[in-house]
């Protein structure tokens, strides 16, 4: 038994070079391909992660930093389940409640109520379990005038803090965060701060992608810095994001 | 192994979720809502009288019972195999946020076509009385053995279907046409004796549905089974459903790369 909850060995993710669906030839000619994995190896894929290996015990705070296409958001799907690796073993002991491109998982045309039963329950609860937290859930995301009405109505902001209020209010073990800081009004934004904050305090395991360099200082344990989908360091947050804003201001 | 209580109880209310879902999404915004399921075969068998009886003048005794005890179970499979040509796509937004099992999707959406099948047997009822036939207690066997039989060939197909058009979307519409010369060599429009007696055998093993309809409307208008039309599409079926679990085992797990 090891004592990693998160045990990712050697990921690598490729993705195919094309980025439209193929036509009906190229279909005809790859399906046999497609069925026994013997697609060519072609220079031109590209590879999201390369080589990528992660260890993160039970309680640990992991701030993930990178320039856009790093590989940040991948090495989260990964962790969550969505994305499959093309290479290398992934061991995730526990639920896994993603605070990431909050709402999308949203129906426009089922209501507040509807769409909070939908995805609490795609998030790993029992039926029961939200019918016994929703007035909590509509409570904490402060939307009950609107709760009946279908959310193709409700604002961006709205949208949001109720996806954010189901994901809370799942009792998540593992939690990652994508930029989620940044829910609804600035009252709103402390708020949810202070709910992850003492989540995080709480022994909850966390990865989390953020921008803001002083969010990782103050919150996480460790920082891993990405490029090109590997690790360029790894290790305290300060040390961590001091080399990072160093080669930053070389390149800007 | 020990059987975990709450996970089950999880995936139960998972398939319950999106199947509900699936319902509440597809008429949500229509005034006549879900009796626009029935509506359609209702109106299809209407033109077909038309067709047949008044215009070509073929007579068949019972007509509106004959036509729709085929033509409802038809409409569950025909729905259930368009729909799900689309529905991995129209779902990426939780394929892409929740891990959890993409086949539940095709299931859900089977399910949900299944429901407006079993809202159309009260109508068969009605008809059966009001051409002077009876409900027998056999139909307590046969409904639920042929809804197992069809339930798992809609699945198998959908499932194949669902995952092989999120690579080529031009399946879709080879879809949509595949489907009606399906409708067209399964005995629906008219009874399998009409199969000139040489193709029988054909028609029988090369097309699970033909038995199926076949034995569908032979449970309605004259309550009897029959075992070997039974035995064929049992074992059509189950070789479909695996066949479209292979195919979704191997092609959904590249599906994000693509969706």
């Amino acid at each position: 038994m090891n004592h990693f909850v998160i045990d990712l060995e050697h990921i690598w993710k490729k993705y195919p070079a094309k980025k439209d669906r193929p036509g009906f030839k190229e279909f005809m000619v790859n399906f046999y391909k497609l069925i026994y994995k013997k697609r060519n190896h072609v220079n031109s894929d590209f590879y999201a992660i390369r080589d990528l290996t992660l260890k993160i015990k039970k309680g640990e705070c992991i701030g993930i930093i990178g320039q856009n296409g790093a590989g940040k958001s991948t090495l989260l799907s990964i962790i969550l389940g969505t994305i499959l690796p093309s290479k290398g073993r992934v061991t995730v002991l526990g639920r896994v409640t993603p605070l990431l491109e909050l709402g999308a998982g949203f129906h426009q045309d089922l209501t507040g109520r509807e769409n909070i039963i939908l995805n609490g329950i795609l998030l790993g609860m029992t039926k029961l379990d939200v019918l016994r937290k929703m007035d909590t859930i509509i409570r904490f995301s402060e939307l009950e005038e609107f709760i009946d009405l279908p959310v193709r109505t409700y604002s961006s902001g709205m949208y949001l803090r109720l996806a954010f209020s189901v994901a809370i209010h799942t009792d998540p073990k593992i939690l990652i965060v994508d930029e989620v800081l940044s829910v609804g009004d600035e009252r709103f934004q402390k708020k949810s701060k202070e709910v992850i904050l003492k989540l995080i305090k709480g022994g909850i395991t966390t990865v989390f992608v953020s921008h803001n360099l002083k969010d990782i200082e103050e919150i996480c344990n460790r920082a891993l810095w990405l490029r090109h989908g590997q690790v360029i360091a790894e290790g305290e947050p300060r040390m961590v994001t001091e080399r990072y804003k160093k080669e930053m201001n070389k390149i800007g | 192994m020990k059987i975990d209580r709450t996970k089950l109880q999880r995936e139960i209310d998972l398939l319950w979720i999106l199947t509900r879902k699936e319902i509440i999404l597809q008429y949500k915004r229509t005034s006549l809502g879900i009796f626009w399921s029935l509506l359609n075969p209702l109106l299809l068998a209407f033109v077909f009288y038309i067709a047949f009886n008044i215009i070509l003048g073929v007579h068949i005794p019972n007509f509106p019972l004959f036509i729709l005890s085929a033509l409802f179970p038809w409409t569950w499979f025909s729905t259930s195999v368009s729909a799900s040509t689309v529905s991995l796509i129209s779902n990426k937004s939780l394929i892409k946020k929740f891990p959890f099992p993409k086949h539940y999707l095709l299931i859900a959406s089977v399910l949900s076509q299944g429901i407006h099948f079993v809202f159309s047997l009260p109508i068969i009822i009605i008809l059966v009385y009001v051409y002077g036939k009876h409900v027998d207690i056999i139909w307590l066997t046969g409904i639920p053995i042929l809804l197992i039989i069809q339930f798992m060939i809609t699945i198998g197909l959908s499932l194949a279907v669902s995952v092989i058009n999120v690579y080529f979307m031009d399946f879709q519409f080879i879809v949509g046409f595949l489907l009606q010369v399906l409708f067209w060599i399964t005995p629906i429009v008219y009874k399998f004796d009409n199969i000139p007696e040489i193709y029988r055998t054909l028609f029988l093993y090369l097309n699970p549905l033909a038995s199926l309809m076949s034995s569908w409307r032979e449970l309605f208008m004259s309550n009897k089974i029959y075992w070997n039309w039974i035995g064929i599409a049992l074992l059509g079926s189950i070789s479909i459903l695996f066949l479209g679990l292979a195919i979704f085992r191997r092609l959904s797990k590249r599906i994000d790369e693509v969706v």
